[in-house]
């Protein structure tokens, strides 16, 4: 076991506590969207890395698709969420609420 | 080493799967399942490298897109009966 792939593996797993951590602690929804749609796919890019090191060049060739795959289609799924929070439910804590102008 | 990557992916999953439990409004739920699909992926891609055969990789990618629609439907839902109109 490559001593690199097994470290970035576990920056990887220390990564993914963090935005578990995220999601449990942050006060708002709008905080732990912010946590998760963040932390969690940093942690899935660096614990590919790690087993790309590990696994060698012919089969990271999965994990370079789904690192593709995921860094493309996950901020847009979290911010068509952050949209769906914001036309739904109130929004009068946020300090700045950029949304709330444009509908009007 | 790498056993305790996986272990902290798995309580990543099961910190998404507390929130799912208790989450407060529907979008929280629908958060905490796409925390913990990815979670899952990165417990997938620690496993195959301790057991260095890439046979299960691939699903890494299904759990990615099949994840995003899953938000996508969601969202849909969540902002209700106005945006599922009837598409003649």
């Amino acid at each position: 076991m490559s001593t690199v792939g097994s470290l970035l593996m576990l920056l990887g797993g220390i990564v993914a506590l963090l935005a578990g951590l995220g999601i449990l602690r942050l006060p708002t929804t709008y905080a732990r969207f912010h946590a998760a749609g963040k932390a969690s796919p940093v942690s899935f890019l660096i614990a590919a890395v790690g087993a790309g090191f590990q696994l060698g060049l012919a089969s990271s060739g999965y994990l370079v698709l789904s690192a593709i795959a995921m860094t493309l289609t996950l901020p847009v799924g979290v911010h068509f969420l952050f949209r769906a929070v914001s036309a739904t439910s109130s929004s009068d804590h946020l300090v700045v609420d950029d949304l709330a102008s444009d509908q009007t | 080493m790498t056993f305790a990557a996986i272990i902290c992916f798995t309580i990543a999953g099961l910190c998404g799967l507390y929130r799912l439990l208790v989450g407060p409004d529907l979008a929280d739920r629908i958060m905490a399942l796409d925390v913990s699909l990815i979670s899952l992926m990165g417990a997938i891609t620690v496993d195959s490298a301790r057991r260095n055969d890439p046979t299960n990789l691939i699903m890494l990618a299904v759990i990615a897109i099949v994840g995003f629609t899953a938000t996508l439907a969601g969202t849909r839902f969540i902002e209700g009966p106005s945006t599922q109109k009837e598409t003649k």
